[in-house]
């Protein structure tokens, strides 16, 4: 083990440093969202005299905090799992047969992860009116899967390339359906990828902004979070205490998240990349 | 009899593992852009039945006389040129620091990265919040001119404020793709370079950038990509004022066809955005596929 040297503590104290000045908005927003208005003119970088507690109490009645939550919970959920249940099984066929047409199908699915989805939005709500998927917390959901597909596809193709053939062949031999063979055997193995992909389509979905607004944004009752904190601050942008009470309640969960999964999510993110 | 009994099962289970996944695709891309290119080419907006067949009208007006959609395709390169150098500069800066032998490099990385789980509108609200009273508070504080300035009321200023919100949110995902990077270099590599009397520049130019380079790879496709799409960032930090001056292509193409309801026009600037995506990853492609070393 080598000494630690004196210009390595410096580095390290100003990166310390650094951080904490890189972080001092979200700190500030939290200070602030407990200060009634006036204070917040005033007094910003100090801490709060007396909790102004009804910021909080007044932003969770006005955007319906726990309907909305549940909301991108079920998108979430129910997004990220028709994603890894679509893709695993497409990806696994796909990269066992050996066909040109099999290989002309797969660079099909994975084209789309490089266009901008705004080239498509407009004609896609369209589309979406036709089958009645919009202006629906379940229609948004399930449109997500195709929007995730490609890059699960791409990142399960690679990866399932280096799993042997012969594990659900012999498997099949024995008198197993394919169907069975792949979830018995093939899917177990796919872990890690799987994990990747869950942890990196959680915090997207989660976040998106673009498709929910212009799929649900109509009626109070279908909106996600980042929409209802949109549209909040167009409402009350003069009740800047309200506002930015809303806007901890919208980043709570996702710091959470955060900090609960934080191993997971750095290792999907640097896999999810090497591989793209 | 046997054989082909056999074939067409084995299809059957193809198509069976295949097609929820193609249906969720084609549904969610193909149709929406063959509806795009049928579009293009109509006077639609947005409720008529049958839209009007008008030509290479749009394409024509796009062109010729629409003066927002230029300056929003002005501001998007200079966007793009910009944040694709600062973010990947500064993130790789960013990652050398934080490789190094630090004890709290674990906490520091997790630092930097925290803006990126933040949903982007969210964040832009975040430094809307900062520059309306943050700066001003600072600027009683300080008097220092930096933080009286109108960071968001000012058409040259406000360009740099949302580069500056985009690269903080984003500089930690870059960073630890580059951390990542830079752990899968061998030692022995930077040893041997050492002992053959590089010094710590030439080390970095000759051994450690050009094996970097699937990450820098990586990092500027996504940043390319990220840079095309900007969108949410502006909707709530500037609303892509003052008057137009932050309106970036996707932004343009947002309220042609959600505000003004000209569908039609609109779907003939998405066209267009595609074709130039498509041009600039081929080109992308094609530039960095020979500088990758193999280990």
């Amino acid at each position: 083990m080598r000494r630690r040297s004196a210009g390595l503590v410096l580095l390290e104290v100003l990166l310390v440093l650094f951080a904490l000045v890189f972080l001092y908005p979200i700190i500030l927003i939290c200070i602030n969202s407990l200060k009634p208005f006036s204070e917040i003119m005033t007094r910003l970088f100090s801490l709060p005299r007396k909790l102004a507690l009804e910021n909080y109490s007044t932003a969770w009645t006005v955007i319906n905090y726990p309907r909305l939550f549940l909301n991108n919970l079920v998108i979430t959920v129910v997004g990220v799992a028709g994603i890894i249940a679509v893709s695993a099984f497409a990806a696994y066929k796909l990269s066992r047969t050996k066909t040109k047409y099999s290989w002309t199908i797969f660079i099909l699915c994975i084209t789309p992860m490089i266009i901008p989805f705004q080239t498509t939005m407009i004609t896609l709500l369209k589309l979406a009116k036709m089958m009645s998927l919009s202006d629906s917390v379940l229609g948004l959901a399930v449109q997500y899967w195709g929007f995730g597909a490609p890059f699960a596809i791409f990142i399960y193709h690679g990866f399932i390339k280096t799993i042997p053939r012969e594990l659900d062949e012999s498997a099949i031999v024995d008198g197993a359906t394919p169907f069975v063979a792949f979830l018995r055997i093939i899917f177990p193995l796919l872990k890690s990828v799987t994990s990747t992909i869950i942890v990196l389509d959680i915090m997207w979905i989660w976040n998106d902004f673009l498709l929910p607004l212009i799929m649900v944004n109509g009626s109070k009752s279908t909106r996600t979070l980042s929409l209802a904190v949109y549209s909040f601050f167009g409402q009350y942008n003069t009740n800047w205490q309200f506002a930015i009470a809303a806007l901890v309640l919208a980043v709570f969960p996702s710091i959470l998240y955060f900090l609960l999964m934080q191993k997971y999510i750095v290792k999907g993110v640097t896999a999810g990349a090497v591989k793209g | 009899m046997n054989t082909i009994g056999n074939r067409r099962y084995n299809l059957l289970v193809f198509l069976a593992f295949i097609i929820p996944a193609s249906v969720a695709i084609v549904y969610a891309f193909y149709v929406p852009f063959i509806m795009n290119i049928y579009y293009a080419f109509t006077q639609w907006n947005g409720i008529q039945k049958v839209p009007t067949f008008n030509g290479i009208d749009n394409f024509r007006e796009i062109l010729r006389e629409d003066d927002r959609f230029g300056a929003a395709a002005l501001f998007t390169f200079r966007y793009g040129v910009f944040y694709i150098v600062l973010v990947n500069a500064l993130s790789l800066f960013l990652a050398i620091l934080l490789d190094q032998n630090l004890k709290t490099k674990n906490a520091l990385r997790a630092a930097f990265y925290i803006p990126n789980i933040l949903s982007l509108v969210i964040v832009g609200f975040i430094w809307k919040f900062m520059f309306m009273f943050g700066s001003d508070a600072l600027g009683d504080l300080t008097k220092w001119r930096v933080f009286q300035l109108s960071w968001l009321g000012d058409r040259f200023l406000s360009f740099y404020s949302v580069l500056f919100v985009s690269i903080w949110q984003s500089v930690g995902f870059y960073t630890v793709i580059y951390i990542a990077g830079l752990q899968s270099i061998p030692n022995d590599i930077l040893e041997a370079a050492t002992i053959d009397g590089a010094g710590s520049a030439i080390r970095f130019l000759r051994v450690t950038l050009p094996m970097l380079m699937p990450s820098v790879t990586s990092c500027f496709f996504f940043s390319l990509i990220s840079s095309v799409r900007v969108f949410d960032v502006i909707v709530s930090l500037t609303g892509a004022g003052p008057g137009r001056a932050t309106a970036s292509v996707t932004f343009d193409i947002y309220t042609e066809a959600f505000t003004n309801n000209r569908y039609g026009y609109a779907t003939a600037k998405t066209l267009l955005l595609f074709v130039v995506v498509l041009i600039i990853s081929i080109v992308q492609v094609r530039a960095f596929k020979n500088r990758e070393v193999e280990v």
